[in-house]
């Protein structure tokens, strides 16, 4: 009985609590819920006065018009999407587990500058070097290409190389030990012995990888030119600027982007959690 | 089976040296152990003969050959980890076979191999199991057998019985010492545990600070330590050490007690002697007298800790149950055979029987 009055008592107590973190959270939500409604109306009935807070009809047609306009190729922008974005993110996990073993499994003279040195590249704005990166791309005739895109992450990633290095150094030294004394290399050693131990971990940097990317609007919009060759991201805001008028359209393809990451982000909530917490961000 | 050379090994961490210069040699079919507290380096030493560890001066012979600057796969070794150290994504089969698969050994020699491995072992029904479904008995058994199977010059043990339940750990201890008996083989054994030490060694290394204190059998190190560390370290209780002069008369404790024996002309000594070398005793008897602080009933004997009225305490092993109380005062005759004695710096004095 006691147990029961505590219980409720307890409720109660954490009632503002929970009142508060969902207004919060309303706030949050109600620009992705108004893009998801307005995906299904026309432009008429998003501007209607007073607002409706569901389509009515749901126009799904919505969907068919996007995927057929000649202005916006989404189902093309949306492959350069997926292979920009699935691309850097095999590419992120080699390499920066490379180098994360180098500096989390192996012993070597300089070994702690040069991380340094790494982490200090998290510090450096993107925009500070881009405008040299970008004269070095353009004279190698490769800008309005994925290369320069792409190309940077077989050399890994700062903040990814920093995450990996957390879990490798949790791999039990002995288990390499172990390993040299049966005549593994080193890359083998990297690659069956190591790598099994952090597939978790691996799978956070590939899922991180590919959100970002998925979104990374700045790059792609300075080195690509054609329409054709777009990811969503770069491809949306285009559109936006150019058919500022046709909102339906453009929350239908808002939508549809945002979509593929949404899903992803809820089927691997977990593990974006872990990730958080194992590099301090949560 | 291979013997192994140290020579002037010496091993630095930045500007601080770990192990100060060792020269070691280990028969062919011996059993040594490396024995000393916590941060001697005797870890870092087995590391170093595994090649586990950089060599920063002097040499590394296995079997003959120079093996300093040789890859630890290279070297005929093979090790036993305190963690186990078993590859946890692959069944005890697969952790077996690994050396033996990079070795490039045929795929029906590596079953035969395995299979003889785990008969010998008794380990067959785990072949299929993960680490993580196997006890710590179970494990330790399957690291083992990945040591053997490769058929190494020297097995190299790093504490591979602390993590395991006392029971165990004199289970895990005898099948040591009968694969040892069964494979002639050279093995090296490190050890904080002065028991796995006394049974298990053909010779002890005690290790203090990076440096060789004594090497010797196990009755050696007991019973004629080379000096006042050693004395100290070996033995459980360990020895009591106390002031004494060596006068006209013989060893002169503080209190100016003689307990007769070597005389001298008043040079300052250590007197050694271990708790089983003293008894309780009243009268004349008595060499020195005080109270206990301390009294351990252990069954077949009693530890009982005394607070002489000067000098450091002592410790006395006592068969069977004793009577004593807390607080009691005891009369202590000393076994002048059982005693050792050591010079002012710490050395045990030539001939330093008393």
């Amino acid at each position: 009985m006691n147990d029961k009055r505590r219980a409720s008592g307890r409720t109660l107590r954490m009632l503002p609590y929970h009142a508060l973190m969902l207004a919060i959270s309303a706030v949050f939500l109600l620009p992705f819920y108004w893009m998801t409604i307005s995906a299904f109306k026309n432009n008429a009935e998003i501007f209607a006065n007073p607002v409706t807070w569901f389509p009515d009809p749901v126009r799904w047609s919505n969907i068919g018009a996007l995927l057929t306009r000649d202005d916006f190729p989404f189902v093309r922008q949306f492959m350069n999407s997926v292979f920009y974005a699935g691309t850097v993110s095999v590419l992120v996990v080699v390499s920066c587990s490379l180098a994360a073993y180098a500096f989390g499994c192996l012993r070597w003279r300089g070994r702690n500058l040069v991380f340094g040195l790494t982490v200090c590249a998290l510090l450096m704005p993107a925009i500070v070097t881009f405008l040299p990166i970008y004269l070095g791309w353009s004279r190698l005739g490769l800008t309005g290409t994925y290369w320069p895109l792409i190309t940077p992450f077989l050399f890994g990633d700062a903040f990814f190389i920093f995450m990996l290095r957390q879990f490798f150094m949790g791999v039990p030294r002995e288990l390499m030990d172990a390993a040299r004394l049966d005549g593994a290399s080193e890359f083998r050693i990297w690659w069956q012995i190591v790598l099994p131990q952090v597939r978790t971990a691996l799978v956070i940097v590939g899922l991180f990888a590919l959100v970002y990317t998925w979104n990374e609007f700045f790059m792609p919009l300075i080195y690509l030119q054609d329409r054709q060759d777009f990811p969503l991201s770069v491809g949306l805001f285009t559109f936006q600027s150019q058919r500022a008028a046709e909102w339906s359209v453009s929350m239908t393809g808002a939508l549809l982007t945002a979509l593929p990451m949404v899903v992803l982000f809820l089927l691997t909530q977990r593990l974006f959690q872990r990730g958080l917490s194992s590099t301090g961000l949560k | 089976m291979g013997a192994v050379r140290l020579t002037g090994v010496r091993k630095l961490f930045g500007g601080l040296e770990v192990i100060r210069g060792v020269d070691l040699a280990v028969e062919a079919g011996e059993l040594v152990v490396f024995v000393g507290p916590s941060g001697c380096g005797k870890s870092t030493l087995l590391r170093m003969i595994a090649g586990l560890e950089d060599v920063d001066y002097g040499t590394v012979e296995i079997a003959g050959q120079d093996v300093t600057e040789a890859a630890p796969a290279r070297r005929g070794v093979a090790m036993v980890f305190q963690n186990y150290a078993l590859y946890p994504h692959m069944t005890a089969f697969d952790n077996l076979a690994y050396g033996l698969r990079r070795a490039g050994v045929g795929r029906a020699e590596v079953d035969r191999r395995v299979q003889e491995t785990a008969t010998l072992l008794q380990i067959s029904e785990l072949l299929p199991r993960k680490p993580k479904a196997m006890s710590g008995g179970q494990r330790q058994r399957v690291a083992i057998g990945r040591a053997i199977i490769r058929k190494p010059q020297v097995f190299l043990f790093d504490e591979p019985l602390s993590n395991l339940d006392a029971a165990l750990r004199v289970e895990m201890r005898s099948q040591i010492a009968r694969l040892h008996q069964e494979l002639q083989a050279t093995m090296i054994f490190v050890t904080h545990d002065q028991v796995e030490a006394m049974t298990l060694a053909d010779r002890i290394v005690v290790l203090n600070a990076g440096q060789v204190e004594q090497i010797g059998t196990p009755r050696e190190v007991y019973h004629a330590p080379a000096n006042l560390f050693v004395a100290g370290f070996i033995g459980s209780p360990a020895m009591n050490l106390l002031p004494a002069t060596l006068g006209a008369n013989g060893i002169t404790l503080g209190s100016g007690r003689v307990l007769g024996g070597r005389a001298g002309r008043g040079e300052a000594v250590t007197l050694g002697v271990r708790p089983d070398r003293l008894t309780p005793a009243d009268g004349d008897r008595a060499h020195l007298t005080g109270r206990t602080t301390l009294i351990e009933h252990l069954g077949d004997e009693t530890i009982v800790h005394l607070q002489p009225d000067a000098g450091p305490k002592l410790t006395m092993k006592l068969k069977g149950e004793v009577a004593a109380r807390l607080g009691d005062r005891i009369g202590v005759h000393f076994d002048i055979e059982g005693t050792r004695l050591f010079g002012a710096d710490g050395r045990s004095m030539a001939d330093d029987r008393a």
